[in-house]
């Protein structure tokens, strides 16, 4: 399992739009991914699930991916995050 | 055949068309237990109707993103775990694991503390609906999908089905509730769609397909019309159209007063593309661009960015006028994406400026936008419910400080930029003379005004009656504001509903209105009173 710290920039956190983004380029990825934040795990490819979270502007999550493609997934998925989700 | 009067024309007009019911549809599930063998009939049920969902969501996502969201919800994996397992585990038919599975999420989403939650929870019942009305079989009705001429029947329409209003189809609107300024009113104004609203009882006397005809200037529906009279209407609606030709010629003839006053006719716009389907009627500027539809039809405040893309084009649009009122949220208006605490008295409450001055940042990119977008035609600043000098400075110490900013940072924009005030608070007119004094400009909003001056509720229908900007008390403040703005060299115009009625033009004239900001819808009528009252026509 390989995993990396990443903060939300999105000025109005992660709502719906992208959340999809997120679930979306997630559901993509092999690997099995958790977000972590104040020790809950979120799984990313429920675009629910990612939306209960409410993760807002600012906040620090760890990204966790396990399997075949892990590190070319935790790669994706964090840049992703870090470019604002589409934003 | 039925005739029914109505004393609410929102938009003038003639249609003759079959009635589109738009409205609620029952979509309660049906239960019962489904025994062991049918369990797989029951869950391919809800898997195929998921797939339709998709397909129809996909369609609407290449034209509105947040339907992509939507389209991730119907196929996220935790919803298809909850559905299965009601069907597997629970027994129960697809159509009640779906709502079931549907509240549930949801309820999730309501129990959050958090300012998305209603955003959220709503985008859920959406798709909710959507996955209910395709297992129940029945269509949901979606204005935008008409693909006939009809007329609309609704109990009442909201921004997010007017903006699905094609005019190729869409003929007429009939809403039972709602008054002459409510939402549906000043679209379908915009738009030039004959509209009646306010019309009790209507909805449960028709169906879709019922024929219809309307007057909306006169105020008459005529339900399940007989031959003779729907060839009646049909005349009347061309001699309707001869007169809207006639007055399309009158267009470019300049508005001047018997003293030589040229006197500003102007529209109001909630958008860009309001002020580019008003082009052909030849406006003199747009005296009200209302900036809180930028916000309410969003899914986060609009950034600088944004905001001036939209400024800018429509300043380019029309670059003879275009002032832009500040964010005016609160009261009646709220966002998807922002929690307004419930306030005992929303229209005395935090709104508009109030929330403008409260959230600077916010109130600064908004400033900054639009004074990026001065560069590119006459924009002015209008800052609304104003109740004290205090607040006036307060409100250009702020554009004074966005200025300086852009200056550092070698933008572009108007360094004399006008900033006025919207006229809308008993406090701003007795406080008029002095406000006038550090004001480029006054904008009388009559709705609101003629609200606090007379304090009766505009939507309250018990209390229709009593709201008028013909009371003595509103028209004395009118003149009041004129007065006072004139006496510092000052325009003033009026943006409110009061400006569009013909019946209150000689009075303004007189009074000395500068500009009379409006609906497009009304333009033709009231640049042809004026050129009658001054004796040009």
């Amino acid at each position: 399992m390989v995993s990396k710290k990443v903060t939300i920039i999105n000025p109005s956190g992660v709502h719906a739009r992208p959340a999809s983004i997120l679930s979306k380029a997630a559901t993509e990825c092999s690997s099995n991914i958790f977000l972590i934040h104040n020790g809950k795990k979120i799984q990313p490819k429920s675009i629910l699930n990612l939306m209960a979270a409410a993760l807002k502007k600012g906040t620090e999550i760890e990204v966790q991916c396990e399997g075949e493609n892990e590190e070319a997934d935790l790669k994706k998925i964090t840049e992703l995050i870090e470019s604002g989700l589409g934003e | 055949m039925e005739k029914i009067k109505v004393e609410k024309t929102a938009s003038r007009g003639i249609a003759v068309a079959k009635i589109y019911k738009y409205g609620e549809l029952d979509l309660k599930p049906v239960q019962y237990k489904v025994p062991e063998d049918k369990k797989k009939e029951q869950l391919d049920k809800f898997l195929d109707a998921r797939e339709c969902v998709r397909e129809e969501l996909e369609e609407l996502a290449a034209s509105n993103e947040i339907f992509s969201a939507h389209m991730e919800m119907v196929m996220d994996f935790t919803l298809e775990d909850s559905v299965t397992s009601k069907i597997n585990n629970d027994s129960e038919n697809a159509e009640a694991a779906v709502s079931e599975a549907i509240s549930e999420v949801a309820a999730v989403f309501g129990m959050m503390d958090d300012e998305y939650m209603r955003e959220r929870a709503a985008d859920i019942q959406d798709v909710g609906k959507r996955l209910m009305a395709q297992l129940k079989g029945v269509k949901l009705p979606d204005i935008g999908s008409l693909d006939e001429e009809a007329i609309i029947l609704a109990r009442d329409l909201f921004p997010s089905d007017t903006v699905k209003i094609n005019t190729d189809y869409v003929k007429g609107i009939i809403t039972e509730e709602g008054g002459v300024t409510s939402h549906v009113s000043i679209i379908a104004k915009n738009l030039g769609i004959p509209t009646l609203v306010g019309v009790k009882g209507i909805f449960n006397k028709l169906n879709t397909g019922d024929m219809v005809c309307m007057d909306a200037s006169e105020g008459v529906i005529v339900l399940f019309p007989e031959d003779n009279i729907t060839r009646e209407y049909e005349k009347k609606k061309q001699e309707f159209e001869n007169e809207k030709l006639r007055l399309e010629k009158l267009r470019d003839i300049p508005v001047i007063t018997k003293d030589g006053k040229k006197i500003n006719i102007c529209i109001n716009a909630g958008n860009a593309d309001d002020i580019e389907r008003a082009l052909p009627v030849k406006m003199d500027g747009t005296g009200l661009f209302r900036s809180e539809l930028l916000y309410m039809e969003n899914t986060h405040f609009p950034t600088e960015e944004e905001q001036f893309e939209v400024y800018k084009r429509a300043a380019m649009l029309c670059p003879q006028e275009l002032t832009i009122r500040t964010l005016d949220i609160g009261g009646d208006k709220e966002l998807p994406y922002f929690d307004f605490e419930k306030e005992d008295n929303p229209f005395l409450g935090w709104r508009a400026i109030r929330i403008s001055l409260d959230m600077k940042d916010m109130f600064k990119e908004q400033l900054r936008a639009i004074l990026r977008a001065s560069a590119f035609g006459n924009v002015r600043i209008m800052f609304p419910m104003i109740i004290s000098l205090e607040e006036l400075r307060e409100a250009k110490a702020v554009v004074e400080e966005c200025k300086n900013e852009l200056r550092e940072e070698g933008k572009e924009f108007c360094e004399d930029i006008e900033t006025g005030i919207m006229m809308e608070t008993p406090a701003s007119v007795l406080l008029a003379e002095q406000l006038a004094k550090e004001s480029s400009f006054f904008s009388i909003g009559t709705n609101d005004l003629t609200q606090y001056l007379l304090a009766v509720d505009r939507g309250n229908k018990k209390i229709a009656d009593k709201y008028s900007y013909f009371h003595p008390a509103v028209l004395s403040a009118i003149k009041h504001i004129i007065n006072a703005g004139h006496k510092e060299n000052i325009k003033v115009g009026m943006c409110g509903e009061m400006a569009g009625d013909i019946k209150a033009t000689e009075i303004l004239l007189d009074y000395g209105l500068d500009e009379f900001s409006m609906s497009a819808g009304s333009v033709d009528y009231i640049r042809e009173n004026i050129l009658k009252l001054q004796g040009i026509i």
